[in-house]
């Protein structure tokens, strides 16, 4: 079953007389369970494409499903509700609250849901337990790593239990080790909750850690890696040789 | 690209940006032009009346200088902030900080005199009305005509000519102490650390609490007799402003985040995101504003204390001139008696005469009184007697004496019992009677009251005895208060001339009075004042309005990256926009609460020195001040708004 379902999405910025098209007919789909890595160079409209997946940003044509749904058609308003109960996001940049603890900025999209509180306490706990984090639950965001924002990061994503959480380069700011065990809790999370996780990143190593690789390249697909029974290891050889032929710039002679 | 279309596309730009600070400039040159248009007025020679109502205008003229420059250099600071990094651009280009310095003044040169002349023009239009409120309240009878007045533009155009030029002063310090880089990173520099809130914190925060209740406290005390002789009340009343003032300082450094993160600590994390939104704002922000805070807040106090003494003053001009002349006229002696009553039967004005026999006893009250005044013996108190036959209502057995009448001061300073046993005291004889209770209304006039004594009913028996065994020592001159009330209240303000013309008051102001000259004069002087504290009060009002709500556009810029995250995370605008509202109901609502909190207490504290009414003139007061702030809270939320809608 796939929780994800994106056909022929266009998406083009600029007017009529200077017209930028940043993606130029992506389909993609996404099933339940799957940890999905998006790749591509600077300017291949990675990012672009999760904003429009994750419905922050509109897509100029083609339908986006979620769960059945269709996000296209859907006004900002319930956009926003869908957002705010189906789908959780990892940044780059963290985007925690600085003025919130650890505790509140995970909790936090859990204020909306009816759950009571116990239940909520007991979700906190196990979630930032398994992400190692139950000790820094009352530090404020300032006071702790950039490895331990980005698992709070991920916390708050996964917290709600949402259809698909929509990663953007979680790694960047991380150094590797730091880098390796939040892909190693990513991934743990995915096995054990049958968490749906789409991640955009240019890091070889991190989408090593992935079912399935999309390549994208000038805004449209390339190609597909599945990692089958691979190693890891194996598997990051293939995305590496794919990104070599994908990479560089094009002979024009 | 030159520099003049470069100064002048900036200014283009920049208007949208600068509405705000054009909207302070034209509002505070609108106010001074017009009080000092005022000040000059020679028509105002009658509301001034006095000597002092002139020096009043002009020192009030100096403190609202004060009061706009500060305004008007503290809105300068925030909007150069803003363009810390255009400047910094202009460096970075290669352009010397001199040349940027020239570009800024010049931009502001225009923008400051062009304001300047709307300003003037808003003034003078301003002044007119202003001298109609002021006519009116000060009970002058004269048709408003206003003329453009040179020495007050000339004046206006200096004052704020100065402050330009200390606007200039503050601009070039400004650009002179920035590097390239410092000028890039100002607005991330000025963000609050997030810090846990510290023992040290919560100790303040109790202290303010602490402090301002016992001030609350010691004021409600002031004029109980607690603290003795006039030191004692001048420290108590040290003590109470100093408490308070301090206390509010401390209250807003450390106890709005100590109660904030209470109310966190017991949501144990789960917050909902209008709290987000509010109490960890509010919990991080309103301490750095500590200072500006206390300082509105006040001089807010203070602007509302005055005004609400002043307007009971006012308000209870008629009140007050009621208890001085009973009726409409007060006279003492039958010769001018009827003197006057011939005027008003040759002009035809009907009246109806009130005659009481009114002589003065020594009283032993020490029975019934508590309280020990040096200047008012309760053993030994000289009383103005009638008998009950001179009232209509009032019947009392030969053994029993009503007090009647009885000042807003004097019921607040000494306590009286319900009912007990006093002596008279004549000449010979001691009498003993039953004290039975005290009314309001006063019967005769200042003259016999001594200014507010009250009156003592007795029966009519009694009355003769002590008639015949009177002490002629603390008699007065006259025993006969004559009290003349007009039928046809119309023809009042004609028997008053008719009065005035007789030149009654010139030997002895309060042998002869007339109530319509008391409440008129108290208006007339009253009124003065609660104009000049009045404008001033909403001169500050509006200009520390402005304040916070620059400091909340501030903030709301500041917090957008907040705005983005959540919105991102699904939050509707309708969820921010909700915890925007309750953030600036505490933004807005918390310094405006301590003020009238504080403006009450201070009012409550002495109120009845100033008149007789107390919650009519207050409530009108705090509540036009609650409005006019309220306007400002809803400008903040609406700038907010335009920021989270852009936010994503």
């Amino acid at each position: 079953m796939n929780i994800l379902e994106a056909t022929k999405i266009r998406k083009s910025y600029g007017n009529k007389v200077n017209r930028q098209e940043v993606l130029k007919g992506i389909d993609i789909s996404i099933g339940k369970g799957e940890f999905v890595s998006i790749m591509g160079a600077s300017g291949s409209g990675k990012t672009t494409l999760l904003n429009v997946l994750s419905t922050i940003d509109h897509a100029s044509e083609g339908s986006i499903q979620i769960e059945g749904n269709e996000m296209t058609r859907m006004k900002e308003k319930q956009l926003a509700e869908f957002r705010k109960i189906h789908l959780g996001f990892i940044f780059q940049e963290y985007n925690l609250l600085d003025t919130l603890t650890v505790k509140e900025n995970i909790l936090l999209p859990l204020s909306i849901t009816k759950l009571p509180k116990k239940k909520a306490e007991d979700k906190f706990t196990a979630l930032a337990r398994g992400l190692g984090i139950l000790e820094i639950a009352h530090k404020y965001p300032n006071e702790i790593s950039g490895g331990q924002k980005q698992r709070t990061s991920a916390a708050r994503a996964f917290i709600h239990e949402p259809s698909i959480i929509f990663a953007d380069e979680p790694t960047g700011a991380l150094d590797s080790k730091s880098a390796s065990d939040l892909l190693n809790k990513l991934s743990e999370l995915n096995r054990e909750r049958q968490s749906t996780i789409a991640m955009v990143t240019h890091d070889p190593t991190a989408a090593s850690f992935c079912s399935r690789v999309i390549f994208i390249k000038d805004g449209q697909v390339y190609t597909q890696l599945h990692k089958g029974d691979q190693s890891r290891k194996t598997f990051f050889d293939d995305i590496i040789k794919t990104q070599g032929v994908l990479g560089g710039v094009q002979n024009e002679h | 690209m030159n520099i003049n279309v470069l100064i002048f596309r900036n200014l283009k730009k920049n208007l949208k940006n600068y509405y705000l600070y054009v909207f302070a400039l034209v509002f505070s040159v609108a106010l001074y032009f017009s009080f000092v248009t005022l000040q000059y007025d020679p028509a105002l020679d009658v509301a001034k009346g006095t000597i002092k109502g002139g020096a009043a205008m002009r020192s009030a003229s100096i403190l609202l200088v004060a009061i706009v420059a500060v305004f008007l250099l503290y809105a300068n600071t925030i909007f150069i902030k803003r363009r810390s990094k255009e400047i910094g651009l202009f460096q970075l280009i290669g352009m010397t900080k001199s040349k940027i310095f020239r570009i800024l003044s010049i931009e502001n040169l225009i923008l400051y005199f062009s304001s300047m002349a709307v300003g003037i023009f808003v003034g003078f239009t301003l002044s007119k009305l202003a001298l109609m409120i002021l006519f009116k309240i000060t009970a002058v009878d004269t048709a408003a005509t206003l003329q453009f007045s040179t020495e007050a533009f000339i004046q206006t155009l200096a004052v704020f000519a100065v402050i330009y030029l200390m606007i200039l002063a503050m601009n070039y310090l400004f650009i002179r102490k920035q590097s390239i880089l410092s000028l890039f990173n100002l607005t991330a520099s000025t963000e609050n650390k997030v810090k846990k809130t510290s023992k040290f914190e919560i100790v303040i925060g109790i202290a303010g609490l602490v402090l301002i209740g016992s001030g609350y406290y010691v004021s409600s005390k002031l004029f109980d007799g607690d603290f003795g002789g006039m030191d004692g009340l001048f420290i108590a009343m040290a003590y109470t402003l100093g408490s308070v003032i301090i206390g509010t300082y401390l209250f807003y450094k450390g106890s709005v985040s100590f109660i904030a993160n209470l109310i966190r600590k017991k949501k144990n994390g789960h917050l909902a995101v209008h709290e987000v939104l509010s109490l960890s704002s509010i919990q991080f922000r309103l301490k750095s504003n500590a200072m500006l805070l206390t300082i509105i807040t006040s001089v807010s106090a203070l602007a509302i204390g005055l005004l609400s003494l002043s307007y009971i003053s006012y308000y209870s001009a008629e009140k007050v001139a009621r208890d001085y002349v009973p009726e409409d006229f007060a006279l003492t002696d039958t010769t001018t008696a009827d003197q006057f009553k011939q005027s008003l039967e040759a002009e035809a004005i009907d009246y109806k005469e009130t005659r009481i026999d009114v002589i003065q006893v020594k009283f032993d009250v020490s029975d019934i009184m508590d309280t020990e005044l040096a200047d008012l013996p309760a053993d030994d108190m000289e009383l103005p007697v009638i008998s009950e036959r001179s009232v209509d209502d009032i019947d009392v057995s030969a053994e029993e004496t009503l007090f009647t009448g009885i000042s807003s001061v004097l019921e607040k300073i000494i306590t009286i019992k319900d009912s007990g046993n006093i002596k008279m005291l004549g000449k010979t004889e001691v009498i003993p009677q039953k004290y039975i209770g005290m009314e309001k209304e006063f019967v005769v006039s200042s003259y016999f009251t001594n200014g507010g004594l009250p009156i003592a009913v007795v029966d009519e028996s009694i009355f003769e005895i002590l008639k015949q065994d009177l002490d002629p020592e603390v008699q007065k001159k006259s025993v006969l208060y004559i009290g003349i009330s007009i039928v046809d209240k119309d023809k009042l303000e004609q028997a008053n001339e008719l009065f005035t013309n007789m030149q009654l008051q010139e030997s002895n102001p309060y042998l002869n009075e007339s109530r319509l000259d008391i409440s008129n004069n108290q208006k007339n002087g009253m009124g003065l004042i609660m104009f000049i504290v009045g404008f001033l009060g909403l001169t500050f009002l509006i200009t520390s309005g402005c304040i916070l709500y620059f400091k909340q556009m501030g903030e709301s810029d500041e917090e957008k990256p907040t705005y983005t995250i959540l919105r991102k995370l699904g939050f509707t605008q309708a969820d921010l926009l909700k915890g925007i509202r309750l953030k600036q109901l505490f933004n807005f609502g918390i310094p405006l609460i301590v003020g009238l909190a504080h403006s009450y207490f201070a009012v409550q504290s002495g109120w009845f020195l100033f008149g007789t009414e107390l919650w009519a003139p207050m409530f009108i007061v705090m509540g036009i001040y609650a409005v006019l702030y309220s306007i400002f809270g809803l400008l903040s939320i609406l700038y907010s708004k335009k920021v989270i809608k852009q936010a994503l």
